[in-house]
């Protein structure tokens, strides 16, 4: 029953990002495509924030998220794309799937900490 | 009038014409309706009773009959009372119309029906009393005589009353039917004209509201579609129009006021964008640069082609920026516009803060970048805002600040050391290099024995620096140490490397030499010093050297103002390193003097110098103090007179002699002078010809004679003193200050052109780097970072040309 699921194929990425969330105390799964983000948010109700990659194999992050609204019909959980570019299409399509906001890579955890607090509380 | 009233007015007017039309319909209705009533009740039923009148007489006639021909005379008397009967009918039909007579014509036959029914019924009564009487034939003859005459009579008088009860009939009805028809009459007009009074009237009311109202409309439309808000509506009526159009008025007038603050803010922004010496951009989706900007960005960036250029491209192409930095920052700005806040803060890191930008022409511009989002109310992020400063000054200030600190820390590390102390130092140094250099070039591969050789050579170096404190050298000195160490492993990380180790040791080199010539031009502690002399550190103490260090430390190096401010003091501190005061490099000859005048039998000579404000560096102090040995001499010799002879003159017993210093074109120069007899001229020409300098006959002007003195072996002293006059004269003077790249010259400072003595002064020329103004800032000496700190002063040898005598 964690609150964050941080998706993403890279497991520097992973590492560096749900290991800086977990030393700050928060509870924090991890998945490493859309497909598997996609099973563990439908498994865990209690997740509130999904930090996810865009590029990945299997489903790529847009795609999970979609699907997570769609499929899943969850419309509450908060979601924070980690992506190395920002294209208006991509801007476009994240804003339909009611994506909160975008980190461009390399991340930085104190610039994000308190408002992932607040997402995931 | 308000409209409410006219409102009001319209529907009492309204009321009353409908009242009055009603009330007057009423009053006609009721005096239809008696009239009405006087038909039916009167005229109507008085004709119809005239009509039964003659049938009540038929049976009155019957009856009467019927008695007088009753055969049987027990009927009689019930004959009879049926007359009587009829005869009471018929009286009363009569009596009926006498009461409904209407008019004398009416009356009049009523009466003659009267008096022939009285007539009628007596004949009858004679009739009937024959017929009790059994007369029957009287009777029946009475009948047809008398009753018959009177019943005659009275049928004519009857139906004549019935006709003209009838006409009288008649003429009531056309009467009413014509009342009823004026009454119809008359209430169609009295209603046509309130129609068409309340028409007019509300007409009128209705033009007086409209009008006012669209005239409204259409002003607040046309100052609306204008925006032209100096404009009001005319109010010229204090109903509820007026009181709307004063309120609309005052709602224009607010419009105005917020639009005129409005205009100033926009102004006030407008001002700040045109005149802030900051470059302020903002950055809309798309990475697209508004419209508004400040001015000064063009100036920054060098372009006017800004509005609707790409970021990216604006102001990050040609800069320092590698293609990764780049895509980051695109991609970072891209993710915070048109997203939330919170974006911002997410990717802020991303988005530089200072970049290297090479201009068209190839100069390299230092900008500062500070990055903030404007939001609206949702939290989105609608533009960047982004603000540049040119910091490249700033930073080539703070650059030199650290060169200035460097500088400074060296030369307080040298203050601290005396300078025999230094000179050794820098004896041993130089030796310890030189065997290390030697030891390096001689070896193309390692070798135990000259790795511990030259360990243990920078090793002494550096214990000695560090024993006199000298951190900056000692430092350097470390990493050469550090190498030796490596090499001397058993498995050196670093392999013999001649090239790379000879470099390291010109840099350990480089600093020796440089805290030498510091020790040296700067603060002028050239060669070993004598034993036991007291340390001078002439204008700039030790004191000064750490203040300056100080602020230099402390300096806010984002602060322009403060850079330049303390850059200057501490170049101010360091142009009067190694200077002291004429006064006090001429301290030992002027102190010299009482004795000197002492031998030659004069007062002791007052001196009075006027420096100006400038003082010398030492590597000045011996030439200055050779030159002045002569010149200060020359003048207690040759100059002042015996006291005697000055009291002779009216003169005070002890002569002045006056030295100010000042600088003209661009030179130093000091001035000599004194009070004394002035220049023997006479006998500097009797004394060249006996020299054969010149030809008895030469005709030459003072200036020429006077420039005679100059001349090698010149010496005009009466006797060969113990003090001037030893062949060494006035050319000696020339010729070292001319080796200094100076000069020297005799000007007159009287108009007595032809005398035997004029007054006079000596000026020494020499170069305006052997003195600092105190108080200036010489832009000749201005410090530079990538020059030492003061310029060697110049060997004369080269300067000879400069002749300035």
């Amino acid at each position: 029953m964690a609150k964050i699921l941080v998706v993403d194929d890279s497991s520097t990425v992973r590492d560096e990002v749900a290991g800086f969330l977990k030393k700050h105390g928060l509870d924090v799964a991890t998945a490493v495509d859309g497909k598997d983000g996609l099973a563990k948010v439908k498994a865990d109700p209690g997740l509130k924030l999904v930090v996810c990659d865009v590029n990945m194999p299997n489903m790529d992050g847009l795609t999970m998220v979609e699907k997570v609204r769609g499929e899943l019909g969850n419309a509450a959980i908060n979601v924070i794309m980690l992506t190395t570019e920002s294209s208006p299409a991509m801007k476009e399509r994240g804003k339909a799937a009611g994506i909160k906001g975008w980190i461009v890579k390399p991340f930085k955890g104190e610039a994000v900490l308190e408002t992932f607090r607040k997402l995931a509380g | 009038m308000t409209i409410r009233q006219r409102m009001t007015l319209l529907i009492i007017l309204t009321f009353l014409a409908i009242s009055s039309i009603g009330g007057y319909a009423v009053f006609q209705s009721r005096g239809s309706a008696a009239a009405v009533k006087q038909v039916t009740e009167g005229v109507v039923p008085s004709a119809l009773a005239s009509a039964d009148l003659v049938a009540q007489l038929k049976e009155v006639q019957l009856a009467t009959l019927a008695l007088v021909f009753e055969p049987d005379p027990k009927l009689v008397a019930q004959s009879r009372d049926k007359l009587t009967a009829r005869k009471a009918l018929l009286k009363d039909a009569l009596d009926l119309q006498a009461r409904q007579a209407d008019g004398a014509a009416q009356r009049g036959l009523v009466e003659q029906a009267k008096e022939s029914l009285a007539n009628y019924f007596a004949a009858i009564d004679e009739t009937t009393k024959f017929k009790l009487a059994a007369q029957a034939d009287m009777a029946q003859a009475y009948l047809f005589a008398s009753v018959a005459m009177y019943q005659a009579e009275l049928e004519v008088i009857v139906e004549t009353l019935r006709i003209e009860k009838n006409r009288s009939k008649d003429a009531a009805i056309s009467g009413l039917n014509a009342s009823l028809a004026t009454t119809t009459a008359a209430l169609t007009a009295v209603t046509v004209v309130a129609v068409i009074l309340l028409s007019l009237i509300g007409t009128l009311l209705y033009r007086q509201i409209t009008r006012p109202i669209s005239r409204m409309q259409l002003m607040m439309s046309e100052i609306a579609a204008s925006q032209d808000f100096t404009r009001r509506v005319p109010v010229d009526r204090m109903d509820e129009i007026g009181r709307s159009i004063v309120a609309f008025n005052a709602m224009i007038a607010k419009i105005q006021e917020s639009s005129a603050q409005l205009r100033q803010k926009t102004a006030d922004i407008q001002t700040m964008l045109q005149n802030m010496p900051q470059g302020i951009l903002t950055v809309t989706e798309g990475s697209r640069i508004h419209p508004e900007y400040s001015a000064y960005l063009e100036t920054i960036l060098e372009t006017r082609d800004i509005v609707g250029r790409d970021l990216m491209d604006l102001l990050f192409s040609d800069s320092h920026l590698g293609g990764d930095s780049l895509a980051q920052i695109a991609a970072a700005v891209s993710a915070c516009i048109g997203e939330d806040v919170m974006n911002f803060a997410f990717n802020e890191h991303l988005m530089v803060g200072e970049i290297e930008k090479t201009m068209a022409d190839g100069r390299v511009k230092i900008l500062d970048l500070n990055w903030s989002p404007i939001s609206d109310e949702a939290g989105t992020t609608v533009r960047l805002m982004l603000c540049l400063r040119d910091v490249t000054e700033l930073r080539k200030l703070a650059a030199e600040a650290n060169e200035q600190k460097r500088e400074l820390a060296i030369i307080g590390e040298i203050l601290a050391v005396s300078q025999e102390k230094f000179h050794e130092f820098l004896a041993g140094a130089m030796k310890l290099i030189d065997e290390n250099e030697q030891t390096i070039r001689l070896l193309p591969q390692s070798n135990a024995f000259a790795v511990a050789q030259l360990f243990r050579n920078m090793h002494t170096l550096k214990g000695n620096a560090r024993t006199y404190g000298l951190l900056h050298l000692s430092n350097i000195v470390h990493a050469a140490e550090h190498s030796y160490a490596e090499l001397r492993k058993p498995e050196p990380a670093l392999a013999w490397d001649q090239r790379r180790l000879l470099e390291e040791l010109a840099e350990v080199k480089a600093v020796v030499d440089r805290y030498a010539r510091i020790n040296e031009v700067s603060l002028g502690r050239k060669g070993p010093g004598r034993r036991g002399n007291a340390e001078r550190y002439l204008m700039v103490d030790k004191e000064h050297i750490q203040e300056s260090l100080h602020r230099l430390e402390t300096v806010n190096t984002g602060n322009l103002h403060e850079l330049v401010t303390v850059r200057d003091a501490v170049r101010r501190t360091l142009r009067l390193l190694g200077t002291e005061k004429i006064a006090e490099t001429l301290s030992p000859l002027i102190e010299s003097l009482p004795s000197l005048a002492k031998q030659l039998g004069k007062a002791a000579p007052a001196v009075r110098i006027e420096d100006g404000g400038y003082v010398v560096h030492n590597q000045a102090s011996s030439v200055l103090r050779n030159v002045f040995t002569h010149l200060l001499r020359n003048a207690l010799d040759h100059g002042l007179e015996t006291p005697a002879q000055r009291l002779a003159l009216g003169k005070a017993a002890a002569g002045t002699i006056r030295l100010q210093v000042g600088r003209d074109a661009g030179m130093l120069q000091i001035v000599l002078s004194d009070d004394g007899w002035g220049l023997a001229l006479e006998r500097i020409r009797g004394i060249a010809i006996e020299n054969g300098l010149i030809a008895a006959e030469d005709p030459l002007a003072d200036e020429e004679i006077a420039r005679l003195v100059f001349r090698s072996g010149f010496s005009t002293a009466a006797s060969v003193t113990e003090v001037s006059g030893r062949g060494v004269g006035m050319d000696a003077v020339q010729d070292l200050v001319k080796r200094e790249g100076g000069g020297v010259v005799i000007e007159f400072s009287d108009s007595a052109v032809g005398a035997e003595f004029r007054q006079f002064r000596v000026v020494v020329s020499l170069p305006a780097s052997y003195a600092v103004d105190v108080d200036g800032d010489d832009a000749d000496l201005a410090y530079r970072a990538d020059q030492p700190l003061l310029a060697p002063i110049e060997a004369g040898g080269g300067a000879t040309e400069r002749q300035v005598a």
